[in-house]
This record gives C-alpha cells, sequence and structure tokens, in this order.
C-alpha cells in the first residue's frame, strides 16, 4: 500500500518560507493534483516528495516507510518533468527500457515491460523512433513510459503537458486520467492549470503562499470553495466576488450588492449560512452560471443592463452593469449562445440560493450553515 | 475614419512563403481579430501594417490612403507587443510622454501632460505614475504599454498577442477591460491570436489565417455556428469538435461506419440531399460535444473512457468502436469509467466537410 503522508512539514530557502506547516495525506491509489500559482509551494512540495528536495522540518511517508531523510532512488517514485528529458540518441524503447537496464533486469522481462507499457501508452509504433523524430505529445507519453516501466510505488508530474499546445492538452489529459484509471499507482501532479486539476484529479489540493488553502475533490472545490482564493482561482469564468449587504426579511433575506437600492431576495437556505456569526463585512461569490439572465421583468428580479456579450462557442459570457447609472457592480452570467440581443440591452437578474456563496471579506473564509 | 484595406498581400522570407494572397478589409471603429496557430502568418500580415515589414506584391490602404511607401512612422499607427518593451529604469509618466516628444510632433509639455494623464485614466494607473516600470506586476506593465499605445491618439492600434505572457485571470479581466476600452475610444483596433477564447471573446469579427492564407472571415458566431472548413472547426472551440468519417446513404437514410450508425432524421436528410455529396457519400461529419447528448434508449451504444468535471459542466468522453467522442453533459450527470452509455446528436447542429479537402459541403 503506498499511501503518501505529508506531516508539519516546513521548508524555507534563505528568507522564503515555501512550505508552512504541510500535512497532506494521499490515500493508495489516489490522483491528487496540487495546484496553485507560481511560487505557491506545489513544486516544492512535490521535489521533497522525490528528494530532490529536503524539508527542514516534518516527516513524510511512503507506505507507511519514513522516507524524508532517504536519497531519491531510495524512495521508489517516479517523477515526471515538463520538459521531455529522453536520450537523444536512444530509440525510445531504449529510452523506456532504461531504468530497467540500470536495475540489470533479464532481457526478456525488460522486452515484457517496455512492450506492456508502450501497449498502455499507445505508442507501440513508435518504439523503433528516436526522440527526434516524434512530435511533442508523442515525446512526453515516452518520458512517461520510462517513468511507469519501473512501476514505482508512486508517480510524480510537474507540470507534465505545460508545453503542449491547447488541443494536445486536452487530449494527453484523458489518457494521463485513463492511464491512472488502468494502472492504479497513487499519483501526485502538479499545475497552475485549474482545469487541468479539475478534470483529473480524484483530489485537489490548493496551494498559495505555501499555505495549503483546501483538499477535497473537484466537485468540493468548485461548489464549496474554502476561501476567496480558491473561490477566485478555481473556475473559469472567475467567480463573482462582490460587496454585499443583508438584511433577515420574513422566511429569508434581502441582499444588496455594490451599495445597490433594489435588493435581490433569497430564500432561507442562503440565510442560514449567514446565521452563525456576526460578520460585519460581506462579499458575495457567485459563479456565472448561478446568475438567472431574462430578457422580461418577473416579481423578484432586478433590473440590470448588458455591458459586454463574450460569446465562447457554446455559451456566451456576458457582463452585466447593475445599479443606478448602471455604476454599482457588474457580475458576469452564463447564458445561452445569442440569447441577448445586444449590449445596452435591459435584463432581469435573479441568484440560486444554493449557489450563492458569502464570504468574511477580513479572513477570506466561506460561511456555512450550521449542520 | 481609419479603415484598413490588404489588397492581394505576398510575403516571402527567403524559401518560406509567409503571406499568400492576402485580401482584407477591416471596418472603421471594428475590432478585428486575426487568428490562427504559431507560423501562420499573422504577426508579419500585422507588421506589414505597422511598417515593420515590405511586402513584395500588394497594397496597404488605411483610410483609403494607399501607405506602402510610408515609414512606420508617418503611418499613425501604434503598435503594442506580447513583451512589455519599457524602458525600465524610467518612471510610468515617462514612458507614457516618450512616444509625444519625438521630433515628429511638437508638442507642448503642457499638451503632453494632459495627454498622459488622460491616457493614464483610461487604463487606470494614475495611481502608479511615478513608479519605475521595473517595480510593477506583468499585468501593469501590460496596461502601461496599452497606455503609451493611446497616449499617441493613433488611427489603429495594432496588438501582437499582448495577453499571452499573464496568468489565466488576468488574462480574463484584461480580455473584458480591453474590449470596452476599444468600444469607448472608438479606435480601430487589429488584434492578432493564437488563443481562440480571446479571438471569440473579443473580436467583433474574426480572420482565421492558417499558412499564410486567409481561410475565412466571420463574426464569432459566424465563425463557430458555420465554420468553413475543419481547420477552422477545429481550431476554435474548446473541447474541440468531433470529427467522424462516415458514410451517408440517402436511400436507407443513415449514416455510418463500422463502428456507428444513426438513422437521419427527415431534416437531415432534406439537407444533405440538397449538398453536393462525393460520389461515394463519404462525408467527414462535425458535431461539437455540447450537440452529443447521453440518451436513455434509442442512442448509439458506446462506453465511457474518461469523465472530466469542469464545474459548470462534464465532459464525458465516449468509446464507440474506433472513435472516441467528447461531449458536453450537465454538472450533476452520474458518469463512471466503463459505464455502458447510449448517445444521440443534435442533428440539426451537425457540420458536414469535403473528407478530402477539408471543405465545407454546405459553403
Amino acid at each position: 500500500m503506498a499511501d503518501i503522508q505529508i506531516i508539519d512539514a516546513e521548508k524555507r530557502f534563505g528568507a522564503n518560507h515555501v512550505i508552512r506547516k504541510l500535512n497532506l495525506h494521499i490515500e493508495h491509489g489516489e490522483f491528487v493534483v496540487l495546484l496553485g500559482p507560481s511560487g505557491c509551494g506545489k513544486t516544492t512540495t512535490l521535489r521533497a516528495l522525490a528528494g530532490l528536495e529536503s524539508i527542514d522540518s516534518g516527516e513524510i511517508r511512503i507506505g507507511g516507510r519514513r522516507v524524508d531523510h532517504l536519497p531519491p532512488q531510495q524512495r521508489d517514485t517516479a517523477f515526471v518533468f515538463q520538459l521531455y528529458s529522453l536520450y537523444p540518441h536512444l530509440t525510445s524503447f531504449e529510452n523506456i527500457a532504461f531504468p530497467l537496464r540500470a536495475a540489470r533486469l533479464p532481457e526478456a522481462q525488460v522486452k515484457a515491460q517496455v512492450q506492456q507499457v508502450a501497449k498502455v501508452l499507445r505508442i507501440e509504433h513508435l518504439l523503433n523512433k528516436r526522440p527526434s523524430a516524434l512530435a511533442g505529445g508523442d515525446m512526453q507519453r515516452v518520458t512517461i513510459g520510462r517513468a511507469l516501466v519501473r512501476r514505482p510505488e508512486a508517480m510524480l508530474m510537474d507540470e507534465p503537458i505545460g508545453a503542449l499546445d491547447a488541443k494536445l492538452r486536452e487530449e494527453m489529459r484523458a489518457e494521463l486520467r485513463r492511464l491512472h484509471v488502468e494502472n492504479g499507482s497513487t499519483t501526485v501532479y502538479v499545475t497552475h492549470d485549474q482545469v487541468e486539476a479539475m478534470s483529473m484529479a480524484d483530489k485537489i489540493g490548493v496551494m498559495n503562499d505555501g499555505v495549503l488553502q483546501q483538499y477535497d475533490s473537484p466537485t468540493r472545490v468548485y461548489d464549496e470553495p474554502a476561501n476567496l482564493f480558491v473561490a477566485q482561482f478555481v473556475g473559469s469564468p472567475i467567480m463573482n466576488v462582490v460587496d454585499c449587504v443583508c438584511e433577515a426579511t420574513g422566511a429569508g433575506m434581502a441582499m444588496r450588492v455594490g451599495g445597490m437600492t433594489e435588493p435581490f431576495m433569497l430564500g432561507a437556505r442562503a440565510a442560514a449560512k449567514l446565521k452563525s456569526g456576526a460578520v460585519t463585512e460581506l462579499a458575495l461569490g457567485i459563479r456565472p452560471e448561478a446568475i438567472s439572465v431574462s430578457r422580461t421583468h418577473s416579481p423578484g428580479t432586478v433590473a440590470a443592463r448588458v455591458h459586454l456579450i463574450e460569446p465562447m462557442g457554446a455559451f456566451d459570457i456576458i457582463d452585466i452593469a447593475m445599479g443606478p447609472e448602471h455604476g454599482c457592480a457588474t457580475l458576469r452570467a452564463r447564458t445561452a449562445s445569442q440569447f441577448v440581443g445586444a449590449q445596452g440591452d435591459a435584463v432581469w437578474l435573479s441568484l440560486d440560493d444554493a449557489r450563492s456563496h458569502f464570504f468574511d471579506k477580513r479572513s477570506g473564509l466561506l460561511l456555512r450553515a450550521n449542520a | 475614419m481609419a479603415q484598413v484595406s490588404l489588397q492581394g498581400i505576398h510575403k516571402r522570407y527567403g524559401a518560406v512563403q509567409a503571406i499568400s494572397e492576402l485580401t482584407l478589409d477591416v471596418h472603421d471603429r471594428e475590432f478585428f481579430v486575426l487568428l490562427g496557430p504559431t507560423g501562420a502568418g499573422k504577426s508579419t500580415t500585422l507588421r506589414c501594417i505597422a511598417g515593420l515589414e515590405q511586402p513584395e506584391e500588394g497594397d496597404i490602404n488605411i483610410a483609403g490612403v494607399r501607405i506602402n511607401e510610408w515609414s512606420a512612422a508617418q503611418r499613425d499607427v501604434a503598435l503594442v507587443f506580447q513583451q512589455y518593451s519599457l524602458y525600465p529604469n524610467y518612471t510610468v509618466r515617462e514612458n507614457l510622454a516618450f512616444p509625444l516628444k519625438s521630433k515628429l510632433r511638437s508638442f507642448t509639455p503642457r499638451q503632453i501632460e494632459e495627454r498622459v494623464a488622460k491616457a493614464a485614466n483610461t487604463v487606470r494607473i494614475t495611481h502608479l505614475l511615478d513608479r519605475r516600470t521595473d517595480r510593477l506586476s506583468g499585468g501593469e506593465m501590460q496596461r502601461v504599454s496599452i497606455g503609451r499605445a493611446i497616449v499617441r491618439e493613433p488611427r489603429v492600434f495594432l496588438m501582437d498577442e499582448p495577453l499571452s505572457n499573464l496568468d489565466a485571470k488576468l488574462r480574463e479581466l484584461l480580455r473584458a477591460e480591453l474590449k470596452g476600452l476599444q468600444q469607448r475610444l472608438g479606435t480601430t483596433l487589429i488584434f492578432v491570436t493564437h488563443d481562440q477564447v480571446e479571438a471569440m471573446t473579443m473580436g467583433d469579427r474574426i480572420g482565421v489565417i492558417n499558412k499564410g492564407r486567409l481561410v475565412q472571415v466571420g463574426t464569432p458566431y459566424q465563425i463557430y455556428n458555420t465554420p468553413k472548413n475543419t481547420f477552422v472547426a477545429s481550431f476554435v472551440g474548446t473541447p474541440a469538435i468531433n470529427l467522424l468519417d462516415l458514410r451517408v446513404d440517402l436511400a436507407s437514410g443513415k449514416a455510418f461506419d463500422d463502428s456507428l450508425a444513426f438513422a437521419l432524421d427527415a431534416a437531415t436528410a432534406h439537407t444533405l440531399s440538397n449538398l453536393a455529396l462525393p460520389a461515394d457519400g463519404r462525408v467527414r461529419v462535425g458535431v461539437r460535444p455540447e450537440n452529443v447528448r447521453l440518451v436513455e434508449q434509442g442512442g448509439m451504444p458506446g462506453t465511457i473512457y474518461g469523465a472530466e468535471h469542469h464545474g459548470a459542466e462534464i465532459i464525458a468522453i465516449i468509446q464507440a468502436g474506433a472513435h472516441t467522442l467528447r461531449a458536453t453533459i450537465p454538472a450533476d450527470s452520474r458518469v463512471v469509467v466503463n459505464q455502458p452509455v447510449q448517445f444521440a446528436f443534435a442533428q440539426d447542429k451537425l457540420h458536414y466537410f469535403h473528407p478530402r479537402t477539408g471543405d465545407s459541403l454546405r459553403l
């Protein structure tokens, strides 16, 4: 069983505190993505798992065995970098076979293991080619093959598809995930691309400034972001975050955004989130798809105006200006393609209760309803 | 009035034909995006308009006047690059004032001051005016670059991938900002990018360029909904359009190959009967992921190869025989790997292309 535990890990580079009190438990067979902006500590964490960096304090355990004092080769992990690190003079077969030959495995076994990995990665037809004859995606497949062939306890990947073009990334995402499903090895994958994290991970660890912000399934990270950083790092278009003031009414509450006079009326589900504490400075967080846009007025909707239309193809994103003179706040909403006629058109909005999130502006933390 | 018109432009670099027979009319006050992959010729086109490159053949007109022989400075256009190209040891204010101090222009210090203040206000960098540019973040630097273009009040803005170096979130914010800015200023803007999302979201019209040739010009909706060939269809839209080489048999009312088959509905059969189908009935059918649906019964059989949670929706990857198809399905759908499913296409949204040339059979 190769679960990975990071316990109270700390790492400094001089005055730079890159990992702060990190605790993370990755279960056997899980695909975990460490996600964050550059400099957040995700790559350092990965390198510490591999043994390419030491940690200043804390523990790292792989399969229950403490490894933080061991050199990389004794940790039984395989590392895949963003840039293909293939031997240019060797064929794909020899590149993949390299770690096995280094371990002096018998020739028959080398052949069998290389063939098996090549089949999974769909690169059997490339085995006799040298790296220079391969396209970017194929080179990265070979690199991954070389990491996999040793059947390591854990696969560690550092932005392995970041250098590929958009379409190939889309394909490789699916292939890497599929490979994991078939292969089942514990995988830690580092990226700054939230689409990769959402689409591939069993769990996402969102990091910022060396601190783990949230560790959850992609749907939970998306639907219940722990704080404002996570809320705005995950999801595209970005989650709307606007200042708001709330006032209890009979069953629910009236919420005004950005100094507007006309309130959104929200039901008990939204109101329950605010009952737990006396927070004075509030921000509303709502994803574009949780705002419903209507071209006609109906009771309970709030009047606004279309400021900008951004066609995405399958749907449109529209920027909506709120309030008198339309200067109070801007919200982005997602609509069907060509749903609104033109910029300047009047629209009426309502918000989905369940998907209206409230954050304490001071701490940045999500407010939750008491269970 | 500053319409930009290119007529029959050719540009070669040694043996490489960078632009071939390029003819294009950009309207006055338009936000026009040149979209294409690396090496397509889009930056070369922009540089020809700016006067940094000379085409071997063809006319470049701005506001109806041929300007091929004019120097870059005489053309009165402003270029913004991907790299910020600011003077690092100068303040933002000095960087903005710089283009106005050229000997070609005779501005008084007072006029310069006014213009700088106005441009800084427009791109919201007034609070940064006295800061040195090497102390700015990427987004701030790109705002200063744009401010430096604005300050000259040029006839045309030319921008070459100005957002590419910024992180995803900032790019998203600056996209909307730049589009709003262009509308307020009302200045013609030609914007070069390889990012189809930028093109779709910002352009009044998009010109898709590939291998030095202009493939299609249209509004974002036209480009997405009626792509002229498989290159445009595949380049625009994410996840990418599914392309299937099928045989269409109008007699039996079916489209099929060895992996899948579906019955053509009456409207689709009628549409296809009016197209110039290849004699052997082979058609490359394009179906966008949002037009592939999972159905309870009566659909084509497949299995779930993978499922990607994207928050607002799930991308289901369906294996059907030799095909791997992507379908955009609601976020609350329940799909698991290896699950057998049935799927169907929204037939009124299908695209038909010639299997050899890739050209749309509709146009």
